[in-house]
């Protein structure tokens, strides 16, 4: 992989990443206690070994946000209201 | 009603988690047996879905009490009753004291390598030899498929060879560089992956500064290869009970 294949995703998104590597893959375990629900994921996430797997994945939603964003600003253009970056988080 | 656990710990106080809000909104409270206490809140739920906002305030937790002291820190999405968690505060309690007296004073700092172009080029010279020597192997044709299948498969295995040796290599080369200011390390060679090594280092607070500015030299000395440094963690690596 290319250095600068890397560089797309955004520090936020590397961070939160490097959590998830670290919160759902490891750390004490109560036998038989973990219950995550993975029904309603919300985040670039797609399996333990997270990081690299989501850089294609990280690509994908980076683009398709930017086009969203730009279906968004032409709405607002159009006369529609833009909503909070947060919603679509 | 279950509780969600956050971390363990013998020295967090309640002081430490009045101001922060942790899954679902929760404040999180101790759970107390013989002097360890588990870092938990309400949840009513029978699931902890995996959202960004659930993750980070599971996180938020549990850094918070790094801040203070070192935890072990539960995987994320640990749900059990009050009943339960005593049981195991109580069961566990030697192994636990053990493994808190082994990451005190110390925190997780990750270091991943990711493989670079050199690692391909390796891969495709061994591939163009693949494809020289099947060439060969079929010009002199002192083979049928079955000659030319065996020498593929030798080749797929030397490049497989090549790009172990290199992961190992390069753990190796990175062990031996922070090792003065390494407690203990979790590594995990992965040639066949993007990530070929995933690193976990316990290094004592005191000792972060000295441990950054070895990776820095380190990093310096290879800039061919392609590093993700983080931390610092609270030991999630070192917090298994069966390892």
């Amino acid at each position: 992989m290319a250095e600068e294949e890397l560089e797309i995703l955004e520090q936020s998104e590397l961070s939160l990443l490097e959590t998830l590597d670290h919160v759902l893959a490891r750390g004490l375990v109560i036998a038989g206690e973990i219950t995550i629900s993975v029904a309603d994921v919300d985040l670039i996430f797609v399996g333990l070994n997270v990081l690299l797997t989501s850089t294609e994945t990280a690509r994908e939603v980076l683009g398709e946000r930017q086009t969203r964003t730009q279906g968004l600003e032409q709405r607002a253009i159009d006369g529609g209201a833009l909503p909070s970056e947060g919603s679509n988080e | 009603m279950s509780l969600y656990a956050y971390c363990l710990s013998d020295e967090v106080t309640a002081l430490a988690l009045e101001t922060i809000r942790g899954v679902a909104g929760a404040t999180p409270i101790l759970i107390e047996h013989e002097g360890l206490a588990a870092v938990v809140s309400d949840y009513e739920n029978d699931a902890v879905s995996v959202t960004r906002e659930n993750v980070l305030a599971h996180e938020r937790v549990v850094q918070q009490v790094l801040a203070q002291t070192t935890p072990l820190p539960f995987r994320f999405g640990t749900l059990a009753s009050e009943a339960r968690l005593r049981n195991y505060l109580a069961t566990q309690k030697s192994a636990l004291c053990t493994q808190l007296a082994r990451v005190r004073g110390c925190v997780e700092m990750s270091v991943k390598v990711i493989r670079g172009t050199e690692a391909f080029e390796s891969e495709s010279t061994a591939q163009d030899s693949t494809t020289r020597e099947e060439h060969q192997v079929a010009a002199d044709l002192s083979g049928g498929a079955g000659t030319i299948y065996l020498h593929k498969k030798r080749r797929e295995m030397m490049g497989d060879e090549l790009l172990k040796e290199r992961a190992e290599e390069i753990a190796g080369w990175l062990a031996e560089r922070l090792a003065s200011t390494v407690r203990e390390s979790v590594v995990s060679v992965r040639p066949k992956e993007m990530l070929i090594v995933a690193a976990a280092y316990l290094v004592e607070v005191a000792r972060l500064e000295e441990y950054r500015e070895r990776l820095r030299r380190a990093r310096d000395e290879r800039r061919e290869i392609h590093f993700l440094t983080s931390g610092p963690w609270p030991p999630y690596s070192f917090s298994d009970l069966s390892s």
